[in-house]
């Protein structure tokens, strides 16, 4: 089991501008060293935000974050190079092909030519993309963007990885691709944070999850025992609507 | 570093090279526009400098004063004088509807009997003058020397005939009047003694030299060639604020931009090989531009463009003027959030900057208050450095004010635009 913290979050908060209320309200949570971390919430609870602010990507107003034990707020650039993030959006180069965007963020991480061609046609070989590797990414299904959206943030092995929804809009070929593959390297030693609106997905992947309503954290634990303390409840999607209650979001 | 450089030099050439739109618009936007506008502006520069202002001149005098006035402008470079037209000599009236048609931007009518009158009012008052006769009054009579003018006509074309008629009037009057006393004076002077003679020949006794500063072509106003080749290739270069601005939002838009901003390279990096790629990409139209100028235009009967004697100069200057376009490109870029709003922005930008920096319209015919206005506009700094290699013969240490404005402006768009992410970023 787990022992070492990853993550250490206390008391996080972020209003964005123009905003009455905040996105994220004195959030603190640990995630433990090799743990897959899922983030729930509805639409606007502020799963976004936390992965940003903790990819270094958006400032938080308040709260401190350590990552394997260094402050985001001083350690910015050091941490970059040992996390990975896959952010909601592909971000990927549409004219280029798979391999030539894989190349690109591999060097970014500063990974020589040859290692992280090695890598690629590795990964791209496990994500079923081989054939596509040297296909312009704009001519590639939805699945396949997701697939080498992924890939583009495993090149330099991070020790933590943050995926934002990273099977949304997907089929469920690739989404069990994609699923499977999370699972192998969070085997291998990676520490895996993640949101989704697959509850059943989270339900199977995760080994801890936080439910997330209005930017405070709800409740927090391993699915079971969410599932555990809510009356009635027989899976995740109960707890959730029992948390969230059935009042439609923006 | 370096990896991380040439990695992303790579991946901007090859966005860059696969959108053919984009490259087209870069490459034949410039090259048309150097075409169509020296052809267009080639006889209205031609007007100034080559043909001369068309002048239709009516010389019912035919005597001292029209026949010096029409020698005095023939030999005159900015004129071009026709005094008949299908073997008719011009009159008043067919001169008159000749500058109405646009024919002649100005028209000329010598009066009959103008030299006469000219010489009656000298002999009267150099009469007066020795006091031969003081009994005499004298009897002026006014010659009225009657000019045409085309409304289009510029007030400094008429000035400058008004001010060479005045100057030929006088001449005549000053030979007049000497030849006047002189005659007088042999009246005096008893048989035997040297009589003045020929004495109107010694009045041209100053003589007006013109040269010009530069060894080159001799001129400060440029041809169609030398004004329109430079202007629009460097009109063309600082166009490349399309393409970055397009390029940048285009990252933000596609995700790439957050993707950028989780990898541990900085925003620096990242906007120096984007600037390494478009301004290698500037460079490459300026080349081709110069070889247009220099090769293509003379086969349309053009102007060939006159690089002069310091290549090296207009090589830094380009370099600098590339620099200074790709920095702007990217200062719109971080601006702009959204691909409308940058391309507009960029392109008005543009324009307005090369409107007021001589690209439209050179520098020279504006008023006061917009040359100095124009010294704003970094497209200026590079025109005008232009103009000082090739039509004054500059060196790099004549252009160096101009590649130093070009680097300034280069470093304060890079650092506001460092700024502005920087910002954008903690909100």
């Amino acid at each position: 089991m787990p022992d070492q913290n990853s993550i250490e979050i206390s008391h996080l908060s972020k209003t964005y501008k123009g905003n009455l209320d905040p996105s994220v309200n004195d959030v603190s949570l640990i995630i433990k060293e090799n743990e897959i971390y899922g983030l729930l919430g509805p639409n606007g609870a502020g799963k976004t935000t936390i992965i940003s602010i903790l990819c270094g990507i958006v400032k938080s107003d308040q709260g401190k974050v350590l990552l394997n034990g260094i402050d985001l707020a001083n350690g910015n650039e050091s941490i970059k190079k040992f996390i990975g993030v896959v952010p909601q959006d592909i971000a990927l180069y549409p004219s280029l092909t798979a391999k030539e965007n894989l190349a690109f963020y591999g060097a970014m991480y500063g990974i020589d030519k040859k290692t992280v061609n090695e890598r690629a046609t590795i990964w791209l070989e496990k994500l079923g993309l081989t054939k596509a590797a040297n296909k312009k990414v704009e001519s590639f299904s939805g699945g396949m963007k997701r697939r080498v959206n992924l890939i583009a943030s495993l090149l330099h092995e991070p020790k933590i990885l943050f995926l934002d929804e990273p099977t949304v809009g997907v089929d469920v070929q690739s989404r069990n691709v994609i699923i499977d593959l999370l699972k192998e390297i969070n085997q291998n030693g990676t520490t895996i944070i993640y949101t989704s609106h697959h509850l059943e997905e989270a339900q199977d992947l995760c080994t801890q999850i936080a439910i997330i309503d209005y930017g405070r954290i709800l409740a927090q634990g391993s699915p079971q025992e969410l599932i555990d303390n809510v009356e009635k409840a027989s899976n995740l999607e109960d707890v959730f609507l029992h948390l969230t209650k059935r009042k439609l979001r923006d | 570093m370096l990896q991380k450089l040439l990695a992303i030099i790579r991946k901007e050439s090859l966005i860059l090279l696969r959108d053919k739109i984009g490259l087209l618009i870069l490459f034949a936007m410039p090259i048309t526009l150097i075409l169509v506008m020296t052809l267009i502006q080639d006889s209205a520069f031609k007007t100034i400098n080559e043909k001369g202002i068309p002048i239709v001149f009516v010389n019912n005098d035919k005597d001292t004063l029209g026949n010096t006035i029409l020698n005095g402008l023939k030999s005159s470079d900015f004129c071009q004088v026709s005094t008949s037209k299908d073997g008719k000599d011009f009159t008043f009236t067919t001169a008159q509807k000749a500058v109405a048609n646009g024919e002649f931007l100005i028209g000329i009518v010598i009066p009959k009997g103008a030299s006469t009158k000219i010489r009656n009012n000298v002999s009267d008052l150099v009469a007066e003058t020795m006091a031969l006769d003081a009994a005499i009054p004298s009897k002026k009579e006014a010659v009225d020397i009657t000019l045409i003018i085309d409304p289009v006509a510029k007030n400094s074309f008429v000035s400058t005939i008004t001010s060479n008629l005045h100057e030929f009037i006088a001449a005549v009057k000053t030979q007049m009047m000497f030849q006047s006393f002189s005659d007088q004076i042999a009246e005096i002077l008893p048989e035997g003694t040297n009589k003045p003679a020929k004495a109107n020949e010694k009045t041209d006794i100053i003589h007006y030299k013109e040269i010009y500063g530069s060894a080159l072509i001799g001129k400060d106003v440029p041809t169609s060639t030398q004004h329109n080749v430079p202007a629009w290739t460097i009109f063309g270069m600082f166009f490349i604020v399309i393409l970055v601005v397009g390029n940048i939002i285009k990252e933000k838009k596609e995700g790439s931009a957050i993707r950028l901003k989780t990898l541990p390279t900085s925003y620096l990096t990242m906007m120096n090989g984007k600037i390494i790629v478009y301004a290698s990409v500037c460079m490459i139209q300026f080349f081709i531009m110069i070889a247009v100028g220099v090769f293509v235009l003379p086969l349309l009967g053009l102007p060939a463009l006159n690089l002069g004697h310091h290549i090296e100069a207009i090589l830094v200057l380009a370099f600098f003027t590339a620099l200074a376009a790709s920095g702007f490109g990217v200062l719109i870029g971080t601006l702009a959030n959204s691909e409308q709003q940058g391309a507009i922005l960029g392109s008005l930008l543009v324009l307005l900057l090369s409107a007021i920096g001589g690209i439209l319209v050179p520098t020279y015919v504006m008023p006061e208050i917009m040359r100095k206005i124009s010294m704003m506009s970094p497209l200026n700094w590079s025109l005008s450095g232009f103009y000082q290699i090739i039509l004054r013969g500059a060196d790099l240490s004549g252009i160096a004010f101009n590649c130093t404005l070009l680097v300034i402006f280069f470093i304060i768009t890079v650092f506001l635009s460092t700024i502005i992410n920087k910002i954008r970023s903690k909100s």
